[in-house]
């Protein structure tokens, strides 16, 4: 039992680590980019906010899937 | 002044939802087929990914600009913590007060709403307004 415990924090610790990961590169492209260009700002936002989309789209899975072995498979 | 630079990009956040709903109920009349409790986890599965991604853009939009830049890099941090918490916290909700629950259709909405909805950030250009 323990160990679906321990599969649940690591589908949630490595998702979260990638996604912190891939977070910070992308807000700070953006800040980087938005020196660089300040008049593309909003057109530059509205592309970190599809790229964020992609970004956590397999960590969400995965929160969904740790709660699924947390509460019903061990619970 | 450039033209460009009074220009404001916005997402169509209302048509975006509208479509992310839309295909939510269309998903769960398909799960309603097997039965009824399929096509109801379904629904909430789905709800369960267009809540916390409807904050998301509802706080990454809250500044905008280069003089806001900060602001909204820190907006969009937050926003993407909460929405995972949300996420979570939902998720764990519904396996504790929803009984019962079928599973498979609740995990495969929520799957098919979060691959769809990085297909439509693609799909749905941005519109210049003044």
């Amino acid at each position: 039992m323990e160990m679906v415990f321990i599969a649940a924090a690591i589908i949630i610790g490595l998702g979260a680590l990638a996604t912190g990961i891939g977070f910070g590169l992308l807000g700070g492209k953006l800040l980087e980019s938005t020196a660089r260009q300040p008049e593309m700002a909003n057109q530059l936002q509205t592309k970190t906010f599809i790229m964020a989309g992609l970004l956590d789209a397999v960590p969400m899975i995965g929160v969904g899937i740790a709660m699924y072995l947390i509460f019903v498979v061990a619970g | 002044m450039s033209k460009n630079r009074s220009r404001i990009t916005h997402l169509p956040l209302a048509r975006w939802l509208t479509i992310e709903f839309s295909l939510i109920v269309i998903l769960s009349l398909l799960w309603t087929i097997e039965s009824r409790l399929a096509g109801y986890s379904a629904f909430v599965g789905g709800l369960i990914f267009v809540i916390p991604n409807a904050y998301f853009a509802h706080r990454m939009y809250r500044f905008e600009g280069a003089r806001n830049a900060h602001r909204m890099v820190g907006n969009m941090f937050r926003a993407e913590s909460i929405k995972i918490a949300l996420t979570a916290v939902f998720f764990a909700a519904v396996f504790i007060l929803m009984e019962p629950v079928h599973v498979p259709a609740l995990l495969f909405t929520f799957a098919v709403m979060v691959m769809m909805s990085a297909v439509l950030r693609f799909l749905i250009r941005p519109q210049p307004q003044r």
